[in-house]
């Protein structure tokens, strides 16, 4: 019998010739939780597909060695078998069923017949809501009844009851209250006492301090270093998390920064679902014309939350004012912020970025279409002039304009996208994950655009979650975690960790 | 050369109106066929007369079809449309029979009523956020109450005779004539002018001889469609309108910057709204014309029979909805075309039409009709590509 209960070796998942993660081990024993650490992007996510078998077994290499055993799962369901459980960042809850219903989802109780045994669902639900000293829980309740923080212990209890001896939570805390998180990690505490053995995956490095025996660090897809957490602090993960080299790949421009031409006053965004818990919290801002303002942090920091609401595109309850150009603003919709000469490039272009049925050319000229009317018709002869016009700015590669958008790369669907939010000529221009998606080639353009858009005076809003990218192009950078405003720092003198160590909240660096 | 699955496929695809037409040809080929009678002389349904039957026929079931694409592109759809047909129809009855309005007001009245009833169905569902599907169920459900109400369950007649015209009236020959050259020239005067501009911005065009084929294939059918018409009493005034509307829309949906916007909703709501569009507006606009177009098709109805009865306009959602998906609508919305809509309408009048001719029970008609629906939409999915 193998000293651990898990062991990965050298696993590697390719995805179309892309190494996603190239020969990363990670191990585990039994009653151990190890703590999973690396930026967004690094491969943790990949690396728990591969053992949950979301990959089958064959799809990658490397091998899994369970107590003992190898592991040649091909199933999900195998996996669970096996003790082998995954809680996902987002909630798999089907909200209207009950409680009780949603724990036994798969794997019901029947009397026979097919009949569900709702009695005895309903006892054995409520004995696991009593281990999990919740026992105010009424399990024959629908899930929706409950808090984001309750249905991720409910999602535990569906764990527990597959009899998992290993448990992975990717993201656990990103929707809970602080007092919620609390439960959890009270909760992985005692079952790690128990014996069970836990993965555990956060940005939130105070928790990991907190829970983990073991820290392991991936950046890039590789394995950078697995220590005990008694030898390491937060610090230490975050520069074994950044720890990379900084190649010129930004065609950085000197550009003139002129006044402050645009200014968010204390905005603040409720969540959609969840209205008691803050997206964004009091987060107040100015920006020059010519400005390059990059936004960093980590997933869920409320960046996103941030543009929509300066869009118009907040859907929960928002407050907080507006400034243009020194006077106030109303912007209650998209329209209302394009008119008035804020655009912004959506973080997902296929949902909200692209009209895939439409030509590029006519998606670029969406913003702008009243501009090229002559006796109320559409002049074709002057579109098609700016398309053309606006294809070669752009660089989009395309065999004719008139082509559907869906048919081309994705970096080249980016550009026009891009291109179709600089017709409208915009004072303020926010990109948010302008680079995501795209290809090497295609992130060099768009950054040169960015730096072509800033000498001409356009403001520029960016939002990256890629470190490199922040630094390599912003003048100035605002940080944000957990919806707040973390830092606002000049670029000189900036560096990844300095971002990290703010956007995690950990004040002994941001001081440093 | 052989023609592969593949190349027969893209063939398709591209000139889905073609695959149509020759569909209407089969149809019509095979009820020609059927209603052979030597003693009377030839087929009987291959006439002027009837001809001229299946067209006033479709007339309107065209002209909510006409819209009702428009409904389907933006991704929506609209139920009440039969009801409201009917109750347009019977308001213009009331008004014309027994209040004897001057024939101006009356049209005037109901179209500005069918717009205001669409718009409210439009604002309902693009403002408030209700579906589409179930405002217009209820529409559909409070229009009909609302017509037997007003006609207390009985038919109102006789119509004046200006209001007959609409629905029963004949285009002199000599003025249909002058019609359809102008409407040719203008055709032909368009194509050049288009190509001209896409070689201007190197955009691929067809070849020369290509173009002039087409548009000598448009001059074929138009010169049948006028002499075939004009040699039993000329065009009907409701094929007349449809006409019209046919080419309203057309400019509408590939020249403006609503009809633009309205492909753009239907395709991805979320990326036009976010382009700075208004897009709840595009959405009530039209619904706001197919308020439009059910106040034509009930002004025709009531002028046809010349008398507003109760049940007029039942189940006209349904075949309007069928025709734009037989002419190609895309049911997930941004595809689809006005022309395609009509081509499906006539499908649809001419398998009613040739059944009826041929003394085939209506339930076998209907049959008939449920199973072409489907296949036709099977067919559209296989000859574009779409299958899952």
């Amino acid at each position: 019998m193998s000293e651990y209960l898990l062991e990965m070796r050298g696993i590697t998942k390719e995805f179309s010739g892309v190494k996603a993660i190239d020969g990363i081990d990670l191990k585990v024993r039994s009653g151990e939780c190890v703590g999973l650490c690396g930026e967004n992007g690094a491969g943790k996510s990949t690396l728990m597909k591969v053992l949950s078998a979301v990959y089958p077994h064959g799809t990658w290499e490397g091998t899994i060695l369970w107590e003992g055993a190898e592991l040649k799962a091909r199933t999900i369901r195998e996996t669970e078998e096996a003790g082998i459980v995954i809680i996902h960042q987002e909630l798999m809850m089907v909200p209207h069923l009950s409680v009780a219903e949603n724990i036994f989802l798969g794997s019901e109780l029947t009397s026979g017949f097919g009949f569900v045994d709702y009695d005895l669902m309903n006892a054995r639900a409520t004995e696991l809501m009593r281990q999990l000293k919740m026992p105010d829980i009424n399990v024959a309740l629908p899930v929706l009844a409950y808090s984001g923080g309750k249905q991720q212990l409910i999602e535990i209890a569906k764990a527990l009851n597959k009899n998992a001896k290993l448990l992975i939570l990717d993201e656990p805390t990103s929707a809970l209250t602080a007092a919620e998180t609390q439960t959890l990690l009270e909760l992985v505490k005692e079952f790690k006492s128990r014996g069970m053995a836990c993965v555990y995956i956060s940005h939130k490095l105070d928790e990991v301090a907190e829970i983990a025996d073991t820290v392991t660090v991936i950046r890039d897809g590789t394995h950078v270093g697995t220590l005990p957490m008694a030898e390491l602090d937060t610090n230490k993960i975050i520069t074994m998390m950044v720890g990379r080299e900084m190649k010129n790949l930004f065609p950085r421009e000197e550009h003139a920064i002129g006044e402050v031409i645009f200014e968010a006053k204390n905005i603040t965004c409720w969540d959609t679902t969840n209205p008691d818990r803050k997206m964004v919290d009091d987060v107040s801002f100015q920006l020059r014309a010519g400005e390059i303002l990059g936004v960093a942090g980590l997933v869920g920091a409320g960046r996103t939350e941030l543009a929509c609401k300066l869009f118009g595109y907040w859907r929960g309850d928002h407050q907080g004012r507006i400034f243009l150009e020194g006077r106030e603003i109303q912007v209650k919709t998209p329209a209302d912020a394009v008119r008035q000469g804020i655009c912004m490039v959506p973080e997902d272009r296929k949902r909200h970025g692209i009209v895939p049925l439409m030509g590029v050319g006519y998606n670029m000229t969406l913003s702008v279409l009243d501009r090229y009317t002559r006796n109320r018709l559409i002049d074709a002869e002057a579109e098609l002039a700016t398309i053309q016009a606006e294809i070669i700015r752009m660089k989009v590669k395309t065999a004719h304009p008139l082509l559907p958008i869906a048919s081309l790369s994705g970096g080249n669907q980016q550009k026009a996208v891009v291109g179709k939010m600089l017709l409208p000529e915009p004072k303020v221009l926010i990109l948010d994950e302008p680079t995501r998606g795209v290809d090497v080639g295609a992130k060099y353009e768009i950054y040169k655009l960015i730096f072509e858009l800033a000498k001409q005076g356009v403001a520029i809003l960016m939002i990256s979650s890629e470190l490199p990218e922040v630094l390599g192009i912003s003048d100035r950078v605002l940080v944000m975690g957990e919806g707040k405003l973390r830092g606002d720092f000049p670029n000189a003198a900036l560096s990844q960790e300095k971002i990290l160590a703010a956007a995690l909240g950990n004040p002994a660096t941001a001081a440093a | 050369m052989t023609l592969s699955k593949k190349d027969l496929r893209r063939l398709l695809s591209e000139y889905k109106i073609v695959a149509l037409l020759l569909i209407i040809a089969i149809i019509w080929g095979f009820f020609g066929f059927l209603t052979y009678d030597a003693d009377l002389g030839g087929s009987q349904f291959l006439t002027a007369r009837n001809f001229s039957n299946l067209l006033r026929q479709m007339a309107i079931t065209g002209m909510l079809a006409s819209a009702m694409v428009f409904v389907i592109v933006a991704g929506e759809i609209d139920l009440s449309v039969g009801s409201l047909l009917g109750l347009l129809g019977g308001i213009a009855a009331v008004l014309d029979v027994l209040w004897g309005w001057p024939l101006w007001a009356t049209i005037g009245t109901v179209l500005l009523l069918g717009i205001a009833a669409g718009m409210m169905v439009g604002w309902l569902t693009a403002y408030v956020g209700i579906p589409s599907f179930i405002v217009t169920l209820g529409g559909m459900l409070a229009f009909r109450g609302a017509v037997l109400g007003l006609t207390g369950g009985i038919t109102i007649a006789p119509a004046s005779e200006g209001l007959k015209v609409i629905g029963q009236g004949y285009l002199p020959g000599g003025i249909g004539n002058i019609l359809a050259t102008v409407v040719f020239v203008i055709l032909a005067f368009l194509a050049f002018r288009t190509r001209s501009g896409r070689i201007k911005h190197k955009l691929p065009v067809s070849s020369m001889v290509v173009e002039v084929g087409k548009l000598a294939a448009i001059g074929l059918v138009i010169l049948g469609f006028i002499l075939t018409l004009n040699s039993y009493q000329g065009v009907p005034v409701p094929v007349l309108i449809l006409l019209v509307i046919l080419g309203a829309f057309t400019v509408i949906g590939n020249k403006t910057v609503f009809g633009r916007r309205i492909y753009a909703v239907g395709s991805n709501l979320e990326a036009t709204r976010l382009s700075g569009v208004n897009v709840d507006l595009v959405k009530m606009l039209v619904f706001g014309l197919m308020g439009l177009m059910c106040a034509f098709a009930g002004l025709t109805t009531t002028a046809r029979l010349a008398a507003g009865t109760p049940s007029a306009g039942f189940g006209g959602e349904l075949d309007a909805i069928a025709s734009c998906f037989i002419g190609g609508t895309s049911m997930r919305g941004g595809i689809g075309s006005v022309i395609g809509a009509l081509v499906g309408a006539v499908i649809m009048a001419s398998l009613d039409n040739g059944m009826s001719m041929l003394g085939i029970d209506t339930f076998w008609q209907q049959i008939t009709k449920g199973i072409i629906l489907v296949l036709a939409v099977w067919l559209d999915i296989v000859s574009s590509g779409n299958q899952r």
